[in-house]
């Protein structure tokens, strides 16, 4: 805990009184552990993608060159195109209902008095633990039963379920914020309870909205028990489940993995790197308000 | 049940309105009332189905599942009450108290530890960063945040694969290992370290982000007070700091907890972890493959449930955490 033996004079926005030797080469040093950490796995996956020697790749810390043949190759012969589309699909069909659904909910939860108030609650809080595995055993068994394994419509429904405890939770916060004067001063000027939804709450909490789809796509987009259970066709998989089919029994060639992998990891970050201050409210009003 | 209630509630509103639309005012009120008492379960119905549908209903399945020994016939199952077999047999098998067990609860301690701890520390190095390195370092965090469990694993595995995975041959180079004949992955001990290090390096920022934004509400007069009085920067940690935002801690530390139980994907996706390597087996594992891979859907079952009551007792401290944390905010 090197870090927080550094004075507290470094704190933001004072003026540095003194500057010990630890704080001088203790906070450059846990920068870098920090990006390393953070960031090496991500370039090493990158490099490999782009590496065309990728198997004997070993530990040279560049690529023996740059090419995007493995990249071709999962397209090519991997059907990875068909993939990222069942993906996105799925996550967009899981944004667009998780987001209506747990916007609702949370309105009722954060707006409104009302008899079994906290039971609600604390079954959504109970089913947001409830483990994978534990499920899909049964949904497995039902979706099989509906005739809705390897449906893109079956998968997204589960994945609506999963996002909604998360999304109604981290809302709540948000509805809960907009005071509630507000709200009155629209009733004052004659709007309706619809009316004032939409142009006054809605505006209001976009940004929760905003954070909640991510939390809802990512999940759909990153999940994979479930994808990998339900979708047996081949050209019905998700993308994280199709980055499987290039892991052989007894050697894997890297290039194609890490090449699938960056397919399915970057817009991902891209998605997080745009929105982050966003994602950080989002979070801070739904695990710090509580 | 209760959504049906209340829309019932609603719909006999309306017509006993439209029936006494001379008493404007009475009608007023009335309506007032029943929508006050109808509107919440409206909105709640929509997600109350889906949620009670394939979250909780499946659950009561599992649970009568365990129960039984549940055979795949064509076109669907049949399930044969066998009463307790399932978990007497999951209860008494060795494996579960020598393997699964210990996998599951060590791993998930050690993992919630490093999480909180690192997770903690960005945060306070965030906290100290001027704008410049603190948005580079929030934008690292984001990177190893955002990387899903399933390509963060394959990126684990492929750093730690034998012969030619870039820490084998560091580890070789150094002399520490011969790359040529160890596999890391094939112990349990080994196995579950590089395991560690993936769901830390997936779960530190969660940690750090929402520790930094309780560190941002703590009044600064307070370090000076802290400073004044003497105190050191350790002391101050813990002395101002964590007293100050235990709710996040807490918080954090459960959740964390909840998460690192019910590690799947990246037990599964390891070498040996999808059920070739029983001693790597956890309960969410050990579950899949009685299920899946051997058709014992009642066994499989029966563990899941295990699992399912463990997260309970953990989700109970977390939900009496969150209540007494804001008693006026539920």
């Amino acid at each position: 805990m090197s870090v927080s033996k550094l004075p507290a004079s470094l704190g933001r926005g004072r003026p540095r009184r003194r500057t010990s030797l630890a704080a001088r080469v203790g906070l450059p040093l846990s920068v870098a552990a920090l990006l390393v950490f953070t960031l090496f796995p991500v370039y090493w996956m990158v490099s490999t993608a782009l590496d065309p020697k990728a198997l004997t790749r070993g530990s040279d810390l560049l690529p023996s060159g740059i090419s995007f043949e493995h990249f071709d190759f999962v397209f090519d012969r991997g059907n990875f195109g068909q993939y990222l589309l069942n993906s996105a699909i799925v996550g967009l069909a899981t944004i667009l209902a998780a987001g209506l659904l747990s916007l609702f909910a949370a309105i009722a939860v954060a707006r409104f008095k009302f008899k079994f108030r906290t039971s609600v609650l604390i079954m959504i809080l109970i089913v947001q633990m409830v483990p994978l595995e534990a499920l899909v055993i049964p949904l497995f068994i039902q979706m099989r039963d509906y005739e809705m394994l390897n449906s893109l419509l079956g998968l997204s429904i589960v994945y609506i379920a999963l996002s909604l405890p998360f999304a109604i939770w981290t809302l709540r916060g948000f509805v809960a914020a907009v005071p509630k004067e507000v709200e009155e001063a629209a009733y004052i000027d004659g709007a309706s309870w619809f009316r004032m939804f939409w142009s006054v709450l809605l505006p209001l909490v976009a940004p929760g909205l905003v954070a909640t789809s991510i939390f809802a796509f990512i999940t759909a987009w990153n999940e994979f028990v479930f994808a990998y259970t339900f979708m047996k066709g081949s050209d019905k998989y998700t993308a994280a489940v199709g980055i499987f089919q290039f892991f052989g029994e007894n050697t894997t060639s890297w290039g194609p993995v890490m090449a699938s992998s960056t397919l399915v990891t970057v817009p991902v970050m891209l998605f997080f790197v745009v929105v982050h201050r966003r994602l950080g409210s989002g979070l801070a009003a739904g695990a710090v308000k509580g | 049940m209760l959504v049906s209630d209340g829309s019932k509630d609603g719909s006999s509103g309306s017509s006993s309105l439209r029936s006494h639309r001379s008493d404007d005012g009475d009608a007023a009120r009335r309506r007032k009332r029943l929508t006050t008492l109808t509107r919440p379960w409206l909105l709640l119905a929509p997600a109350l189905v889906v949620l009670i549908g394939l979250l909780l209903w499946p659950l009561i399945q599992v649970g009568k599942l365990s129960l039984q020994d549940y055979v795949v016939k064509f076109g669907g199952g049949k399930g044969t009450y066998t009463g307790f077999d399932n978990y007497k047999e999951l209860l008494t098998g060795e494996l579960l108290w020598k393997t699964v067990l210990p996998n599951t609860v060590f791993f998930a301690f050690a993992c919630v530890g490093l999480t909180v701890a690192l997770g903690t520390a960005v945060a306070l190095l965030l906290n100290r960063l001027g704008p410049t390195w603190k948005l580079i370092c929030s934008v690292s965090i984001l990177a190893a945040w955002a990387m899903p469990a399933v390509t963060g694993t394959y990126v684990w595995i492929w750093l730690f694969s034998p012969e030619d995975g870039m820490v084998s041959q560091l580890a070789d180079s150094l002399g520490l290992i011969d790359a040529e004949t160890t596999n890391w992955f094939t112990e349990r001990l080994p196995f579950y370290a590089i395991a560690t290090i993936n769901v830390v390096h997936h779960g530190f920022p969660f940690v750090a982000i929402t520790v930094l934004a309780g560190l941002l509400t703590i009044p600064k007069e307070l370090y000076e007070a802290g400073e004044i009085d003497g105190a050191n920067a350790w002391q101050r940690f813990w002395k101002i700091t964590v007293p100050t935002i235990k709710p996040v801690f807490l918080v954090v530390t459960i959740l964390s907890t909840i998460w690192d139980f019910k590690v799947f994907t990246q037990v599964f996706l390891m070498p040996g972890g999808s059920g070739s390597n029983p001693d790597v087996y956890n309960l969410g594992v050990y579950s899949y493959i009685e299920a899946f891979a051997k058709n014992d859907y009642g066994a499989g079952a029966a563990a899941a449930v295990l699992l399912t009551l463990l997260l309970l007792a953990i989700t109970v401290v977390y939900i009496r955490t969150l209540f007494r944390q804001g008693e006026e905010d539920l």
